[in-house]
C-alpha cells in the first residue's frame, strides 16, 4: 500500500482519464469504416467509463499499435456502419452471436502465441465449442485477473457438474475452500500428451516439473526418484489408486479399505507388471484372516517408493 | 443500449453469480457500494475488507471433522481485495496493482495473490497459500498414519517487457510441508511386531527459474532453465517403550527408535518451445523438455528392544543415490484447409529412466553383516500419435472424429529375492493402444447446445489388472441457456474389461447430472443441481488364508453417490440479502454380498455414508458501503457401517464487510 501511495504522486499531464486522453490522441483521419472510441461511448457509456481497468485498454495508449488494433474496434471491427444503423448488431462483430470458431480466431489474433495456449486448437474445450467467450468476459469480468466471467470454480462447475459432486464429498482437495483452483492441475486451453498411462485422454492436465502428473507439483515427496519405485505409480500414474477430485474414502483412495486397493493388482494374474509374469502375490505368511494383514500400509509404509527396501517397508 | 439497462443486466448477472456454487458459508460473496472506487491523483482505488469471527462446535469425532472441514474459532480477515489502476494507462511506476487475500488470521485455508504491472515494462505476480491438513485416515493402517501437517506454498514471477517481442523472466517457488505425523515400523524381523512412532515431518522444495521469449518472423521461441532443490529431513523417534499393535505377540518389545532418512537432491531442467500460427492455413507447435532429477539419500535407523527376552539393538544404514532423467518432446500440426475444417495431428515422445549406483551397501549390526542392495532400474518409453478432425458442416452442426495410436515399452532390472545373491531379473514388455473417437455438436436454436461423443479403445498388454484394456465410453450433454436462465443435463457411461484366462477385471461407471439456475429478477435467484455417480467393479483375487492359497475369489465394489445442491438467494426486503442452501452427498452403496465369503472383503464392498451440509447467510447493508453478515453452516457426516468417525458440526460466522 505504501508503494501505491508513493507511486500515486501526480505526473505532469496525467490528470485526465484514459477516455479523455484517447479522444485527444484520436488520429485524423480515421481509417475507412472506423468510427473511433468516442462514438462507441455515446451508446455504451458504462463499458467506456470502466474500460481503463481492463488489460485491453492498454492498447489505447500504446503508440506502437495501429489504430485498427486499438480499443473497441480492435475486437469488434469497424463500427461506423453499426453506429449509423443505430446499433444494428449485424453490422458489428458482436461476440454474443458469433459462431464459436470465429470467437476463437478473433481472440487468437493476439493471444495465440503464448506458451499455455499452444494446444488450444486441439483441446477438448475447443472441439466441444467451448471457446474464449464461454469463460472470459471482457466487459463484465468477475475477476480482474484473467477477466473470467465468474469465479474459476463456478465456471468449471457450470459444465462439469459431476466434478462439482466430487468436490462436495467429505474427502477432497480444497478447491471449494479457495486453497486450490482447477487451473492448478488443469490447463483449460489444452495440454500436451500425458507421459503416464498410455498418453490417452490428456484431460487438459498442466504437467508437473518432470512432465509428470500435476499431483507431484505439490506432493513433492512422492516424486522420487527412488531406488525402489512402485512401478504402478510411474507407469499408470496416481490414478491407479487415487481419485484426484474427491472421494468418500480416506486419502482419496478408490476403495474404502486399502486391502482391496492393493489386492486387486497383487493377484499374480496373467502377464501384467514390470516382469510381465503377473504382479506379485502376497506371501503365504500373510493370512487374510489376520487383521494386521488386512492393512497393507501398516507395514508397507513407503508405498509410493523407497530408497532402502524393495518391499516398501521403510 | 442505455446505461440503466446495462446496469440492470449487470446487477442481474451479479445476482446470478452470487447464487452459484458457494460451498462454504464464509467469506460473504455479496458486495457493497459502487465499484467506481476512489480517484486519487492519477489512480483509481478500490478496496474491500471483510473482518469477522468464526464459531465452531463439534459433536462426535473431532479428528474426522478436522480432516474434512477444519474451520476453527477466532477472528479472521475473511476476505480482502485492494485494486489500484492507472486512469490513463500511463502510471509513473505501475499501471495495475491487484491484491486479493482470504482467510488471513488463522483459517486453515489461506491465500494471497498479487499482481503488479507497468504496461510494456514489467509484471510481478505472487501467489501465497497455506493449508492446515489433518488426516486420521481410520481405514488406512487402523488410523496409525495420522498427519497434522501445514503446507505453505509461494510462487513469484517477475517478467521484463511483458507485452514486447522479447521478454525475460525470473521466478521462484517454494513448497514447505512440516508438522507431526505418526508412522509404523515392523521390528525386529518379519515375525516381530508393529510399533507406531512419531515423525517430525520437514520437507522443502525450492525452484528457481529463468527464461525468456523471442518473437520474430511469425514464430515464437520460449525457453526456460530451472533448478529444483528438494530436501526431506523428516526424523522419526520413539523415546518410550513402544506399544505393539498386535498384543498377542509378546516375544518382541521395543524400548526406543530413531530413524533419520535425509533425502536431498536437485532437478535441473530445460524447456524449449517453438510456436507459429498462420491462421489462414496452418499452425505448428514444437516442444522439448529435459530434466535430470537426482537424489542422494541416507537411511539411518537405530532400534533397541528385546526378542524373546534377549536384548537386541539393530542399526541399519543405507546410502546411495538415484537419478531420473526425463526427456519428452511434442510436435503438433494444425491445418485449416477451409474456414470450416480443422485437422490437428499431435505426436509425443517421452522417455523416463530410473537409475542410480549399481549397488547400495546396507549395513545391519543386528546380523553383523552387510547386504548388497541392487538398484531397481526402470525405464519407460512412450510414443503417441493422434489426429483429430473437426468439420463444421453448417453453422448449427459440426462433427469431429479422431484416432490415436500409442506405444509404450517398460524395461526393468530387479533383484528377485532377499538372499543377498546377485540374482537379477531383466524384463521388457510393450503395450499398444488403438483408440478412436467420434462426436457431433448441434446448435439448432439460439441458446440450445447438444453435444455427444464416444470413444472406443483397445490395449494389447496393459500394465495392471485394473488398467484400461478393452474400453468404451460415450456421453451426451444438452444445455439451454438464456441470459438469466440455464438448464443443463448430461450423461456419461464408460466400461472397461481387462480379462485374461483365470482372472478378470471389469468396471462400469455411469454419471447422470442435471442443473438449473434461474434469476427472474433482482429479488430472487435459484440454483439447483443433482448428480448421480455410479461405479461398480469386480476383480479377481488371489491371497493366502492360513498358508493356503485362495484363488478365484473376487473383489466387488459398488458406489452409488447421489449428490444434490440447492441454493436460493432472496432480496425481498430492502437492504437485506438472504441466502439459503444445502449440499447433500449420499453413497447408498447397495452392494451385493454374493461375490465373496471372506469377511474382510465383504466389508470393503461398499461404503455407505451421508454427508449433509445446509447453510444460511443473512447480509444486511448498514450503509452504502458497509454490510453486516451472519452465517451458519451445519455439517453432518454419518457412516452407515460403523459410527466411529461420525460427527456433527455447527459452524457460524459474523462479519462486517466494508468496501470503498
Amino acid at each position: 500500500m505504501l508503494l501505491c501511495l508513493w507511486a500515486m504522486q501526480p505526473v505532469q499531464g496525467q490528470d485526465k482519464s484514459l477516455a479523455e486522453k484517447t479522444q485527444e490522441n484520436k488520429p485524423s483521419p480515421l481509417p475507412a469504416g472506423y468510427a473511433g472510441g468516442t462514438v462507441c461511448r455515446a451508446c455504451h457509456p458504462a463499458i467506456y467509463a470502466n474500460f481503463y481497468r481492463n488489460a485491453h485498454s492498454k492498447t489505447l495508449v500504446d503508440e506502437r499499435v495501429k489504430f485498427e488494433q486499438k480499443g473497441c474496434e480492435s475486437c469488434h471491427g469497424p463500427g461506423k456502419a453499426h453506429a449509423e444503423a443505430k446499433g444494428d448488431k449485424t453490422k458489428i462483430v458482436a461476440f454474443s452471436v458469433l459462431p464459436p470458431k470465429q470467437v476463437l480466431d478473433a481472440c487468437l489474433n493476439c493471444h495465440a502465441q503464448q506458451m499455455g495456449r499452444a494446444n488450444i486448437r486441439r483441446s477438448s474445450h475447443t472441439t466441444a465449442d467451448v471457446v474464449c467467450s464461454s469463460c472470459h468476459s471482457i466487459h463484465k469480468a468477475a475477476t480482474p485477473q484473467k477477466l473470467l466471467a465468474k469465479t474459476q470454480t463456478d465456471l468449471c462447475y457450470g459444465c462439469h457438474s459431476n466434478v462439482r459432486a466430487q468436490f462436495s464429498m467429505p474427502v477432497k482437495h480444497r478447491v471449494n475452500e479457495g486453497f486450490m483452483q482447477c487451473s492448478d492441475c488443469h490447463n483449460p486451453h489444452g495440454a500436451d500428451a500425458p507421459t503416464w498411462k498410455m498418453a490417452a485422454r490428456p484431460r487438459m492436465m498442466a504437467h508437473g516439473l518432470q512432465n509428470e502428473e500435476p499431483c507431484l507439483k505439490c506432493h513433492v515427496d512422492k516424486r522420487g526418484p527412488f531406488v525402489f519405485e512402485h512401478a504402478a505409480v510411474k507407469v499408470d500414474g496416481c490414478g491407479g489408486c487415487h481419485v484426484a477430485h474427491g472421494s468418500m474414502n480416506a486419502r482419496l483412495l478408490k476403495r474404502p479399505q486399502v486391502l482391496t486397493t492393493c489386492l486387486e493388482c497383487h493377484n499374480g494374474a496373467g502377464n501384467f507388471g514390470r516382469n510381465g509374469d503377473g504382479i506379485q502375490l502376497t506371501i503365504s505368511t500373510h493370512s487374510l484372516t489376520d487383521p494386521k494383514y488386512q492393512n497393507c500400509t501398516l507395514c508397507h509404509t513407503r508405498i509410493h517408493g523407497s530408497n532402502s527396501n524393495a518391499r516398501f517397508l521403510r | 443500449m442505455t446505461g440503466i439497462a446495462v446496469t440492470r443486466i449487470g446487477l442481474l448477472l451479479f445476482v446470478s453469480l452470487t447464487v452459484a456454487a458457494q460451498p462454504t458459508v464464509a467469506p460473504t460473496p455479496e458486495s457493497v457500494g459502487s465499484n467506481r472506487g476512489t480517484n486519487l491523483s492519477n489512480y483509481n482505488f478500490r478496496q474491500s475488507y471483510e473482518l469477522g469471527y468464526r464459531f465452531v462446535d463439534v459433536d462426535g469425532n473431532p479428528d474426522k471433522y478436522r480432516s474434512d472441514v477444519n474451520f476453527g474459532n477466532g477472528i479472521r480477515l475473511l476476505n480482502s481485495s485492494f485494486y489500484v489502476n492507472s486512469r490513463d494507462g500511463k502510471g509513473k511506476y505501475f499501471d495495475e496493482f491487484l491484491l486479493n487475500a482470504q482467510g488471513l488470521g488463522n483459517d486453515p485455508y489461506q491465500f494471497a495473490n498479487l499482481r503488479l504491472e507497468k504496461f510494456r515494462r514489467y509484471r510481478y505476480e505472487m501467489n501465497w497459500r497455506l493449508s492446515e491438513y489433518f488426516n486420521p485416515g481410520m481405514t488406512i493402517a487402523y488410523g496409525y498414519h495420522r498427519k497434522n501437517l501445514q503446507r505453505r506454498m509461494q510462487d513469484h514471477q517477475f517478467t521484463l517487457f511483458p507485452q514486447s517481442k522479447i521478454q525475460f523472466y525470473g521466478g521462484f517457488s517454494r513448497n514447505v510441508q512440516n508438522g507431526p505425523a505418526l508412522s509404523t515400523a515392523n521390528l525386529f524381523d518379519t515375525r516381530g511386531n508393529i510399533f507406531p512412532f512419531f515423525e517430525n515431518v520437514r520437507r522443502e522444495q525450492t525452484e528457481y527459474r529463468i527464461g525468456g521469449q523471442v518473437q520474430a518472423a511469425g514464430m515464437k521461441l520460449f525457453w526456460q532453465r530451472g533448478w529444483e532443490i528438494f530436501k526431506d529431513d523428516t526424523r522419526g523417534t520413539l523415546s518410550e517403550p513402544g506399544t505393539p499393535l498386535d498384543p498377542t505377540i509378546t516375544s518382541t518389545t521395543l524400548s526406543g527408535l530413531r530413524r533419520d532418512e535425509p533425502y536431498h537432491g536437485t532437478t535441473p531442467h530445460w524447456r524449449v518451445n517453438l510456436f507459429t500460427e498462420h491462421r489462414t492455413w496452418f499452425a505448428v507447435n514444437g516442444r522439448f523438455t529435459y530434466s535430470a532429477g537426482a537424489r542422494n539419500f541416507i537411511f539411518d535407523e537405530l532400534a533397541t528392544g528385546a526378542v524373546r527376552g534377549t536384548p537386541r539393538n539393530m542399526q541399519t544404514l543405507v546410502y546411495g543415490d538415484a537419478r531420473r532423467p526425463v526427456t519428452s518432446a511434442n510436435l503438433t500440426f494444425s491445418l485449416f484447409p477451409t474456414d470450416a475444417v480443422t485437422v490437428t495431428n499431435h505426436t509425443a515422445y517421452s522417455q523416463m529412466k530410473m537409475e542410480g549406483d549399481n549397488n547400495i551397501r546396507q549395513l545391519t549390526n543386528n546380523t553383523l553383516d552387510s547386504t548388497l542392495l541392487n538398484f531397481q532400474y526402470l525405464g519407460i518409453r512412450a510414443t503417441t500419435n493422434s489426429t483429430v478432425a473437426d468439420w463444421a458442416l453448417r453453422k448449427w452442426i459440426s462433427v469431429q472424429g479422431g484416432y490415436q495410436f500409442s506405444s509404450r515399452r517398460v524395461q526393468s532390472t530387479e533383484r528377485v529375492d532377499d538372499s543377498g545373491f546377485l540374482l537379477l531379473a531383466k524384463s521388457e514388455q510393450s503395450n499398444h493402444l488403438n483408440s478412436g473417437t467420434a462426436g457431433f455438436r448441434l446448435r439448432p436454436i439460439r441458446g440450445l447446445t447438444i453435444v455427444a461423443d464416444g470413444e472406443i479403445g483397445r490395449q494389447n498388454r496393459p500394465f495392471l489388472t485394473t488398467s484400461e484394456k478393452d474400453y468404451h465410453a460415450y456421453g451426451a450433454r444438452v444445455e439451454y441457456k438464456q441470459k438469466l436462465f440455464r438448464l443443463a443435463a448430461q450423461t456419461r457411461s464408460s466400461a472397461n474389461f481387462n480379462s485374461i484366462s483365470l482372472f478378470s477385471h471389469s468396471s462400469r461407471s455411469r454419471t447422470y447430472t442435471a442443473d438449473a439456475s434461474w434469476t427472474p429478477n433482482t429479488k430472487i435467484s435459484l440454483d439447483l443441481g443433482y448428480q448421480k455417480l455410479h461405479l461398480d467393479s469386480i476383480t479377481g483375487l488371489a491371497y493366502f488364508q492360513s498358508f493356503v492359497l485362495v484363488s478365484g475369489d473376487r473383489s466387488y465394489f459398488v458406489s452409488n453417490v447421489h449428490a444434490t445442491n440447492v441454493g436460493v438467494r432472496l432480496a425481498l426486503i430492502k437492504r437485506v440479502d438472504l441466502y439459503v442452501g444445502v449440499s447433500s452427498t449420499r453413497d447408498t452403496g447397495e452392494g451385493q454380498a454374493g461375490f465373496t465369503t471372506q469377511p474382510a472383503l465383504l466389508a470393503a464392498q461398499t461404503f455407505p455414508l451421508n454427508y449433509l451440509s445446509p447453510q444460511a447467510r443473512l447480509s444486511y447493508r448498514l450503509r452504502e458501503k458497509m454490510r453486516w453478515n451472519l452465517g451458519y453452516q451445519y455439517y453432518d457426516y454419518s457412516e452407515k457401517v460403523l459410527a466411529l468417525q461420525n460427527y456433527r458440526a455447527h459452524t457460524a460466522y459474523m462479519s462486517v464487510l466494508w468496501s470503498f
